[in-house]
């Protein structure tokens, strides 16, 4: 049985298609969930929250997202320790909806950045890193006006000694502390990054590194 | 009336004295007050085209890949496999200096409207700017701007900005140049919407977002030059929303992919006033509309402002009163309104009410196929600056020169630039703004979509008809080399004030050199916008006609990049010799180049042989590991730009008898290609040109980290692309 993806879909979202393509290229089954509708957790086996710029990031990016029904559901199914991915503005989602730690800054230097990043991969443990290695560097590309991690020093403190921290810049592109390209919760289900997997999935798109995370 | 009154009148609505005895005319009596104001926007230059229109019809040629579109929104290419794209490239220049960030941002916004009111889905967008210098007033205020405004519309509506040219002269420091390009693309099975009208009682609707005052008589400000009070017009420009612009594509391409739609039109310039007699003219129908049922933002708005209005992310469109409520259904899950205006009637009028008052009943015709045209005067072209004896320049100093392109902006990637644009949404990018050419598979035969931009404005300035000619032929070459033949042209005819003599010249001469070499490549020349009065104080910019052109490769793997691999490779020069000057050296100090014509060289034959070379590369193994056309600067400055952090080069041991000054002669058109089989390579190159009066030589090696043009000018590496790379 193949692999049932759920993807969320905001007003505003715009990378959906294109993780859709990415699940399918595996043998998955994509399905949207649109987000004004609630869904059954039971129907899904993961569930993306691809990026974009749900309702136009006109207030903190992601914090309108994180306030819709189809969210209540993902709350859900985070619960049941099923694996949710947060790409970009889902990673930004996901914090504004407390499922991750820690919240996104504006980049340091106060503007968009689309540039290729090379990223430490720093735990292996969570479903979308089984087929890395702790050390192994990734090339992905990031494109991103608030890539800029943070949280407090307590939480960094928890993030690191409970193996939160996922994935580390080698070059800091954004000023997040402690490098932080993407973390996960304590329970390690549920997991955000700023880089685009999905758009690194052949060497054509300059790298077939995102083919590791699904 | 009195003539007094008329006179002001007039001056209010930017019409001539003839154009009003025309108007009367036509009418058969007084124009009514708002009447005014439609003949003023429809017969403004920016939509009526009254001064080029003439010679735009030396565009006719079309093959058997572009369908005769006639006067929809785009231009449209079969690529075959049942795919298809639109494309067309449009102007902003007017709004974009005057109040930068939103001049640039609605500039795109509108682009992509005139892409998916089409029905097809914006893929890539590219954009054309020339500044002026640096140190002009405003200039780094207004860079920062206009790129600020492209990034944050494109990246927030999710389409890839994935090329553009940056260009910097003088002769842009009062009125800078802002073009947007967008390509849309058709699946198999996906239908094409059109925009002509029809159905009586078949309703008119209007969709998207709430009319404002912005932009009020934007299209007219945009047909005259600038002034001391140019400043005062910011109110004239339109304000963008990138997210109501990403869910009106969405409804849009729903409501049409479900057939409730018979013909869409956005609201583009002249806001509601040319896409509703637009619309009817087309259709050869009329249509009855209460202004009064506009959603407005701001209630106090008169029927003048609302017709004139230019507010953004509005579509107009025409549907059968059954689907109506479904439409409305779909656009209130995009979370957007759909209102009706009014409907389609058989008499060929159109109705403009306010409430009950009848504001116009009149022929649309007659303000939009019977606009005034003009043959403006102008000269046959004749080289003024065609030489047979070229000078060199004198006292040419390599090192110097370098240092003073790389201090003024004229020699920089513009990584700052490119790095501020979502290049890759769409997961469909395989080459971008790195690359002088960009790649975008397509979805359904997993093909690669080619796309440059053109026209070298320095060029332009040596001479309007070989520069008009280099705005195709470059760009084709540079899509050849990366193996992909060009298809198709759009063009952004940016001019200065055509009643000035010269400058009509300059225009003539440019539309006849594009017209004739987009028959030769055999890629037609299928959309595009003018852009007159790009004067400011009597002072005009250079004749820019700026191109985009499309290209078809067989698939995205393997593009060989620009930049250099690896060191200690050889680098070789094939170059033809139909144009020589030093029209970027002489650029650079302000003064126009004389230059070298040799008319017996074949240089469509030359694109052509090109373009099938990549294929062999693929097919021996991959010899060449980078490949670009060379550049403005000669191949000096080419190789420059082909250096990355780690890799430099050497020229001066294949270059030992030749003065550095002819390291930067512009000779068009060569290509600098970089291999580790130097044999294979000439061999293989020399047979593939065979019969072409083409030069293959070595010129050079990749180096580790070392720049050296000639014995005597070796650049300090690390200086050297720390400021090539540098940003604002």
């Amino acid at each position: 049985m193949s692999l049932k993806v759920g993807i969320t879909r905001f007003l505003g979202t715009n990378c959906d298609e294109d993780v859709r393509k990415w699940v399918l290229s595996k043998s998955a089954t994509a399905t949207y969930l649109w987000y004004e509708d609630q869904f059954n957790v039971k129907d899904y086996d993961m569930v993306i929250i691809p990026g974009g710029f749900s309702y136009g990031d006109y207030l903190r990016c992601g914090a309108l997202a994180a306030q819709t029904p189809v969210m209540k559901s993902v709350k859900e199914f985070a619960q049941k320790e099923k694996p949710i991915l947060g790409i970009c503005n889902g990673f930004q989602i996901l914090c504004e909806s407390g499922l991750l730690p820690g919240a996104l800054l504006a980049n340091s230097e106060q503007r968009f950045k689309d540039q290729w990043v090379e990223l430490e991969v720093k735990q292996n443990k969570n479903p979308f890193a089984k087929q890395t290695s702790n050390g192994q560097v990734l090339k992905l590309p990031i494109a991103h006006g608030m890539g800029n991690y943070y949280a407090d020093s307590e939480t960094l403190k928890k993030l690191s000694d409970q193996n939160q921290i996922w994935l580390t810049y080698k070059d800091n592109p954004n000023g997040a502390l402690l490098n932080i390209a993407g973390i996960t919760n304590e329970k390690h289900n549920i997991c955000g990054l700023m880089p685009h997997p999905e758009r690194a999935n052949a060497p054509w798109m300059g790298s077939s590194d995102g083919a590791f995370f699904l | 009336m009195s003539t007094q009154n008329l006179e002001q009148k007039l001056k209010t609505y930017r019409l001539s004295d003839e154009e009003y005895k025309l108007m009367t005319g036509l009418l058969g009596r007084e124009p009514q007050t708002v009447e005014w104001a439609l003949f003023s926007a429809l017969w403004s230059e920016h939509c009526s085209y009254k001064s080029s229109k003439i010679h735009l019809r030396k565009f006719s040629f079309r093959n058997e890949k572009t369908p005769e579109m006639d006067g929809e929104n785009a231009g449209v290419v079969d690529l075959g496999f049942g795919e298809r794209i639109a494309f067309k490239m449009e102007s902003h220049n007017h709004p974009s200096f005057i109040e930068p960030v939103q001049g640039a941002a609605t500039g795109v916004g509108g682009i992509l409207r005139d892409i998916f009111t089409m029905g097809a889905r914006p893929m890539m967008s590219a954009n054309y700017l020339c500044f002026g210098e640096a140190e002009a007033p405003r200039m780094k205020e207004l860079m920062r701007g206009v790129v600020k405004g492209i990034s944050s519309y494109g990246n927030c509506v999710g389409v890839p900005t994935v090329t553009g040219q940056t260009n910097i002269h003088s002769k842009y420091n009062k009125n800078i140049l802002v073009n947007a390009l967008n390509v849309g693309y058709f699946g198999p099975g996906q239908k094409m919407a059109l925009s002509n009208a029809s159905g009586p009682g078949n309703l008119v609707v209007y969709v998207g977002a709430k009319t404002g005052r912005d932009g009020v008589h934007g299209a007219s400000m945009a047909s005259e030059s600038f002034d001391e009070n140019s400043e005062a017009k910011r109110p004239n420009v339109q304000i963008g929303d990138p997210f109501f612009e990403k869910l009106l594509i969405e409804a849009c391409l729903e409501v049409l992919e479900k057939d409730y739609v018979v013909a869409m039109q956005d609201m583009g310039a002249a806001g509601l006033t040319s896409s509703s007699f637009e619309m009817a003219s087309k259709g050869q129908v009329g249509l009855v509309i209460d202004l009064k049922k506009v959603p407005l933002r701001d209630s106090s708005m008169t029927a003048e402002d609302i017709l004139l209005s230019e507010s953004q992310e509005r579509m107009l469109l025409v549907c059968a009163p059954k689907n109506f409520e479904p439409l409305q259904k779909t656009f209130k899950k995009w979370g957007l309104d759909a209102a009706i205006l009014g409907e389609v009637q058989k008499n060929r009028k159109v109705k403009l009410m306010w409430g009950v008052e009848i504001l116009t009943d009149m022929d649309p015709d007659l303000i939009v196929e019977k606009a005034p045209r003009y043959e403006r005067p102008f000269n046959k072209w004749d080289f003024p600056r065609r030489t047979d004896r070229l000078t060199t320049p004198s006292n040419f100093n390599a090192k110097s020169w370098i240092d003073k392109a790389l201090n003024n902006f004229k020699l920089n990637q513009f990584h700052w630039i490119h790095n501020q644009y979502d290049q890759r949404v769409g997961a469909r990018t395989a080459a971008a703004c790195d690359s002088a050419v960009a790649f975008a598979r397509l979805d359904h035969s997993g093909r690669g979509l080619g796309l440059v931009v053109g026209c070298r404005p320095e060029v332009m300035m040596m001479d309007a008809e070989i520069g008009a000619l280099d705005a195709v032929y470059y760009p084709a070459f540079q899509l050849a080399i990366k193996g992909a033949e060009a298809l198709a042209v759009t063009d952004c005819l940016n001019y200065g004030n055509p009643q000035k003599l010269e400058l009509m010249s300059e225009f003539v001469a440019s539309v006849d050199a594009i017209a004739k070499a987009s028959r030769e490549i055999n890629a037609p020349v299928i959309s595009g916008n003018v852009s007159f009065y790009n004067e400011t104080l009597g002072e005009n910019i250079i004749s820019t006609p700026a191109t985009g052109l499309v290209g078809l490769r067989e698939s995205v793997e393997d593009i060989i990049p620009d930049q250099f691999g690896s060191a200690f490779q050889s680098l070789v020069l094939v170059q033809m010799n139909w144009v020589e000057s030093w029209v970027h050296v002489m650029a650079a100090d302000e003064k126009i180049s004389l230059f070298k014509q040799n008319v017996t060289c074949d240089v469509p034959q030359f694109i052509k042989r090109c373009a099938q070379m990549d294929q062999e590369f693929q097919k021996q193994n991959n010899f060449v590991t980078s490949i670009k056309a060379v550049g403005l600067g000669g191949i000096a400055t080419t190789c420059l730009k082909m250096t990355t952090d780690l890799v430099g080069f050497d020229l001066s041991f294949d270059q030992v008898n030749t003065k550095s000054e002819d390291l930067f002669k512009d000779t068009f058109y060569g290509f600098i290609l970089a291999t580790e089989d130097l044999d294979t390579a000439l061999d293989f190159l020399k047979k593939h040109f065979k019969g072409l009066a083409v030069d293959i030589k070595k010129i050079g090696e990749t180096t580790d980290q070392k720049i050296c043009l000639t014995k005597d000018a070796e650049l300090d590496f690390k200086d050297f692309r720390n400021r090539f790379m540098k940003g604002l």
